[in-house]
């Protein structure tokens, strides 16, 4: 890498900040109505579990037992960062078990 | 006829400093994965090799872990500026989803403060700011303040990694590169609310692992997005 890295990295940062404030910006246009609303409402939900799915489906036994301890966690507590941290633990707990 | 929305949808929108503080606090939990992840980082950015300047320049233009990796593979292949670019912009597609998402919340609110808080965005900050949303939140600010709760420690452990990537542990070791799942597995416990989530989760889960297995993690995100989003859509009456 040369000096001429540094204009590569701004265009780099231009390309990112393009994809977080361009959907944003577009929806400025889009007319509101009860579907676009519900359209939206489920995002997070099936965002979730796009994150969530393939890395129970690929499966590893220490994941899927970190996966159970959050969900776990959080049905019992009902704090998400803290069962969040739980699970963590719980993966990193799995994974010594698994590879000793 | 409209659904009656769900609490904190309406409502007086309001972008305080109390707001960031609250956000940033509770944003807390989500640092210590971002600090190691930015350390990986920075331990590869060394590899390529990009100056300590250099590789901090790029977390605080490009802050995404997925995207600055792609980009130093690219980079280190001795790729086109436009291979790089395309890498980063395929890896930050689901952004344009998130933003979407947030403008029934901050369309109202001034450019000024809608858009350094978009600069900041990231998945756990942009689930965990919508959840609490959901659940009654009208501050905004708390979506800037989460945002910098991972921001900062991605520009920390960038530089931790790069000036000393070895003494740090591996995320793998400490299990915090599982994060992101689980503290979505914990959003995704605490929003369910039965039935009305079923056909859209559903085509989300189809269409996510259906991408990951044709090895398309990236798009797996995406694709669960508007899968579900376009079945919430299709729904018809009310809610």
């Amino acid at each position: 890498m040369d000096g001429s890295v540094v204009p590569a990295l701004v265009a780099l940062g231009i390309a990112s900040f393009a994809c977080r404030a361009s959907g944003f910006f577009l929806m400025r246009y889009a007319p509101r109505s009860a579907r676009l609303d519900r359209t939206l409402e489920a995002m997070p939900l099936c965002v979730m579990l796009g994150i969530v799915a393939p890395a129970a489906v690929r499966g590893s036994v220490p994941e899927l037992v970190g996966i159970a301890a959050a969900g776990l966690a959080m049905a019992l507590s009902g704090r998400d960062l803290v069962s969040a941290l739980a699970g963590v633990a719980a993966v990193a707990a799995a994974r010594l078990v698994v590879s000793a | 006829m409209a659904p009656p929305s769900r609490a904190g949808s309406d409502g007086a929108v309001t972008f305080t400093l109390r707001g960031v503080r609250s956000g940033f606090l509770q944003g807390q939990a989500l640092a210590p994965g971002v600090v190691l992840y930015g350390v990986a980082f920075g331990a590869l950015a060394a590899q390529v090799p990009l100056s300590t300047l250099e590789s901090l320049l790029m977390s605080a233009l490009v802050f995404s872990g997925s995207a600055q990796l792609a980009a130093l593979e690219t980079l280190s292949r001795g790729a086109a500026l436009a291979t790089v670019v395309a890498a980063v912009l395929v890896m930050n597609a689901r952004y344009v989803l998130y933003g979407a998402a947030l403008r029934p919340w901050m369309g109202r609110l001034p450019w000024w403060q809608t858009y350094p808080s978009l600069y900041v965005l990231g998945d756990a900050n942009w689930a965990l700011s919508l959840n609490r949303h959901a659940a009654g939140l009208n501050d905004a600010g708390f979506v800037l303040g989460t945002g910098l709760a991972t921001f900062l420690p991605w520009i920390g452990g960038t530089l931790a990694g790069r000036v000393a990537g070895g003494l740090v542990p591996d995320p793998q070791r400490v299990g915090l590169d599982f994060m992101l799942v689980a503290f979505s597995t914990t959003l995704l416990v605490g929003s369910w609310s039965g039935r009305k989530h079923l056909a859209p989760a559903a085509a989300a889960v189809l269409v996510a692992v259906a991408l990951d297995r044709a090895g398309q993690p990236g798009w797996a995100i995406v694709g669960a997005g508007l899968a579900g989003g376009l079945v919430a859509a299709l729904r018809s009456g009310p809610a």
